[in-house]
């Protein structure tokens, strides 16, 4: 019946990649909290954000390239580890992929 | 005080073209003529984005059925609320869908009562199954609004559940949410057709997880599982008075969907106090907060703060205290009031057991009804 090429709802490609572009799924957004924590809504309820990854998320605009938001990240925060960061955004990305929050 | 609450769930209305018999509004409806005019319903947004809520759920009863629908939508979008639609379809085009979509509508949960459009219609007692799917297509051609199919099973259709998600897939949601009927309400007074037998359900868990993995990234499948099988209770609306408001066609303020028949508590309503004070003072919300009225085995329990002792109106309606352990707990004292019932449930003796009641049956089940 269904085949996964019958769903025009924003399921793109599944796999991140440096070329990728993610962005927020439909029906999810950003929230900015009065107290500096962002809110993501989603259908089903509310996770709150803090720090990097409501910095994250606002880089995943649709227009930026995967590797270009490393590299802003990687800027931003030039004592941390760049390979560990890449692997934390990475899986990061991937787990918001597969809750269907973000796009790639 | 309170954490402010994530989300108001506006019942706006108990008017509804369909009858489900597992329908979760009281029994008691609310009638046309007690319904809050547009603009205290206004003023109830105004509050509710105020308090910090996120989300406002607009339901009934059927949503559609008030003609003040998009205004509403559209007073909550500018207040930055969330907009959740959950409706059956019925009364929806693509016009109103067109100016829902304009308002700021950000999501619609629609509701299908079966795969097959026969068992489907004998749930809702009216013949609407065709029509909410052509509204299915519809929903799917608007890609700037989240899709969510909400399917609800129980033992006349857990059977057919492989198929029921294909049939849900193939209307291209974001997300399929399946729910096990929970009694409460008319679903309550159809416990004995409605529910499923064990061996249904263990079934169901597994297609339910093959799905789940099949899907992965592309539809995300929530499941809610029947609790009369679970050994330990949900954390119903995230415990009592802690995260969700509701509002009811009339403007009682309720923690939950079936609160209002508990007895002895005096619900407030909207025309007459402001939700803060209500969330923050009220008696009503601060009854089953917190653990200070929890009984034994709950005050010691280690669950107590997963859980939060369970759900008061099941304790309620099946102990006759809304104090009480939730009886769905193996460790409730009054565990054996659900066990009993699953025995029956199990018993192929029971006269619901596979096939829904026969229209013409001398103990048919019952639908739900109108508002008069």
């Amino acid at each position: 019946m269904a085949s996964s090429g019958s769903f025009s709802s924003g399921a793109g490609l599944t796999t991140l990649n440096r070329s990728s572009q993610p962005r927020l799924a439909v029906g999810c957004r950003v929230r900015e909290g009065e107290d500096g924590v962002g809110a993501l809504l989603l259908p089903e309820g509310v996770l709150r954000l803090k720090g990097t990854a409501i910095d994250i998320l606002r880089l995943c605009d649709g227009r930026r390239t995967y590797a270009e938001i490393l590299a802003e990240m990687q800027g931003r925060y030039q004592s941390a580890d760049p390979k560990q960061m890449e692997q934390e955004i990475e899986s990061f990305l991937n787990r918001l992929q597969q809750r269907r929050v973000i796009d790639f | 005080m309170a954490t402010p609450p994530l989300a108001l769930i506006a019942e706006l209305t108990h008017r509804c073209p369909l009858h489900c018999v597992y329908c979760s509004n009281p029994l008691q409806l609310r009638t046309n003529s007690e319904e809050l005019p547009t603009g205290v319903w206004t003023q109830v947004l105004e509050q509710a984005a105020k308090l910090g809520m996120f989300h406002v759920h607009l339901t009934g009863g059927e949503p559609l059925a008030r003609s003040d629908l998009n205004s509403l939508v559209s007073v909550a979008h500018s207040l930055q609320l969330y907009t959740n639609l959950i409706t059956s379809g019925i009364g929806m085009n693509e016009k109103k869908l067109a100016s829902l979509l304009a308002a700021g509508l950000d999501h619609l949960q629609l509701s299908f009562q079966d795969a097959e459009e026969s068992s489907a219609d004998r749930v809702a007692g009216v013949p609407v199954h065709a029509r909410k799917v052509a509204l299915a297509n519809l929903i799917h051609e608007c890609k700037n609004l989240a899709f969510t199919v909400n399917l609800v099973v129980h033992r006349h259709n857990l059977d057919r559940l492989d198929s029921m998600i294909l049939f849900a897939e193939s209307l291209g949601p974001q997300r399929i949410e399946i729910a096990n009927v929970q009694y409460y309400g008319w679903a309550l007074k159809n416990r004995e057709w409605l529910l499923p037998t064990r061996e249904q359900v263990q079934r169901s868990v597994v297609i339910v997880e093959r799905a789940q993995e099949r899907l992965k990234g592309q539809v995300k499948i929530d499941f809610v599982t029947p609790d009369y099988y679970a050994s330990f209770p949900k954390p119903c609306m995230g415990g009592w008075g802690r995260q969700l408001m509701l509002v009811d066609p009339s403007g009682m303020v309720l923690p939950c969907h079936a609160a209002a028949v508990i007895p002895g508590i005096d619900f407030e309503n909207v025309r007459e106090k402001p939700l803060s004070w209500i969330w923050e003072e009220s008696a009503s919300f601060r009854r089953f907060r917190g653990e200070d009225w929890m009984p034994e085995p709950c005050r010691s329990c280690d669950r107590r703060a997963l859980d939060f002792g369970g759900c008061r109106c099941q304790a309620f309606l099946i102990t006759g205290d809304a104090a009480a352990t939730d009886p769905v707990c193996s460790l409730a004292p009054t565990r054996k009031l659900i066990d009993e019932r699953l025995a029956r449930a199990n018993s192929v003796t029971n006269p619901g057991y596979r096939s829904a009641p026969a229209p013409e049956s001398a103990d048919p089940w019952t639908y739900r009804s109108q508002p008069a």
